[in-house]
């Protein structure tokens, strides 16, 4: 009994660590976080492609980009958290948690494009940097169209 | 046929017009793209803009038919045109109220566009003088508009259609030619001042929605990078 109890207590314990549980309050702050510092980068890589070119700039801000998507911030939505607020109300829809197939479809066309600009960044192409500029602000644009509401 | 016919369409209407068709087809395709065509959105975005400022002047210096006094209908027309028996040449009190509506809502799309923002790495022209959280709400104006706007236009269309085939009112062709069938009077006014007139609003107008006159933020210097941290 004890050494079961013990094990349960373990167990607990163990997937606690592994998953740390985050107040819904804090998990939209932290989204929001994450997209508004993508959005700064965006802009980075847009002004350098229009303005002066400085390759060391966009692979900053293209990396930036390429580790958060990267970060499975998928975790920073649970159950509940449609509705709440972060730094501001969230604006993430309803259909967010009910359509797991099209959520995964459109982070997964994110993250492709997030990789491929981290790539594109680091050979310094400004062109091909603006031409991947294009295709993953589309994947940004895919998920606000489906599971970002309007204000 | 050696019907009679007579100038209903000026010139610069009938480029307007067609011009507005283009752009907003364009405005469209382009928005509901996204990626790099946003930019191109935008640049529509001023284009129309212009088109519009000129229009709004052409309705008031314009030829007879274009003026906005010669067609703005009061509910007596429009009643009567519903019972059949309105007489006239030009847009009709229905026709006219779409027109007025057309123009209105585009003028808010615009206009809301000028502030818009896309969460992306677009901004609207205008963007630096309203705050963030104005200029989302703006935003979902400009989206709910052009819903609206697209119901308006495909409205539109089936009017036409429907006059067309079923009234036997060919709208496009005087559209197109300037020239209706008919022994109504040919459009007067709208000389070459009114067209400088208009044609220096519209500028203008491009001018003031395209920011150019906004303060320039001061440049980073050129080889400015961010610390290493």
């Amino acid at each position: 009994m004890k050494s079961k109890l013990l094990l349960a207590l373990l167990t607990v314990t163990l997937a606690g660590a592994a998953v740390a549980q985050v107040k819904t309050e804090d998990a939209i702050k932290y989204r929001q976080s994450g997209y508004g510092f993508m959005a700064w980068n965006m802009a980075r890589i847009k002004m350098n492609v229009e303005g002066q070119y400085n390759k060391e700039e966009v692979i900053k801000a293209a990396n930036a980009i390429q580790a958060i998507a990267n970060s499975g911030m998928g975790a920073l939505y649970p159950q509940g958290s449609d509705k709440g607020t972060g730094w501001e109300a969230t604006r993430v829809k309803p259909e967010f948690f009910t359509n797991k197939e099209g959520v995964t479809k459109v982070a997964m066309a994110f993250n492709k494009e997030a990789n491929e600009m981290a790539k594109v960044a680091a050979t310094g192409d400004a062109a091909a940097v603006g031409a991947q500029l294009g295709k993953l602000g589309g994947t940004c644009k895919g998920c606000h169209d489906d599971f970002k509401a309007k204000k | 046929m050696n019907s009679k016919k007579f100038h209903l369409w000026d010139l610069p209407t009938r480029l307007f017009h067609w011009l507005l068709v283009l752009c907003v087809l364009a405005a469209v395709i382009s928005g509901q793209l996204g990626g790099n065509l946003i930019d191109w959105h935008g640049r529509i975005g001023l284009l129309i803009v212009g088109l519009l400022a000129f229009r709004l002047v052409w309705g008031i210096v314009g030829s007879s038919y274009a003026r906005f006094r010669q067609f703005l209908p009061t509910p007596a027309q429009i009643k009567a045109y519903l019972r059949g028996e309105w007489q006239g040449e030009g847009h009709n009190p229905l026709g006219a109220l779409a027109v007025f509506g057309l123009l209105g809502l585009l003028t808010a799309q615009v206009v809301t566009g000028l502030f818009s923002n896309d969460d992306i790495a677009f901004v609207g022209p205008l963007f630096e003088l309203v705050s963030k959280n104005l200029s989302n709400r703006l935003t979902g104006l400009h989206h709910l508009l052009s819903n609206l706007l697209i119901g308006l236009v495909v409205l539109h269309i089936v009017a036409i259609a429907f006059y067309g085939h079923v009234k036997k009112q060919k709208l496009v062709k005087p559209m197109i030619t300037g020239w209706q069938e008919g022994d109504g009077e040919s459009a007067t006014g709208g000389g070459l001042l009114a067209l400088i007139v208009a044609l220096a609003v519209a500028a203008g107008a491009i001018y003031g929605a395209s920011g150019a006159w906004l303060p320039e933020p001061p440049p980073p210097p050129p080889a400015a990078e961010t610390p290493s941290w």
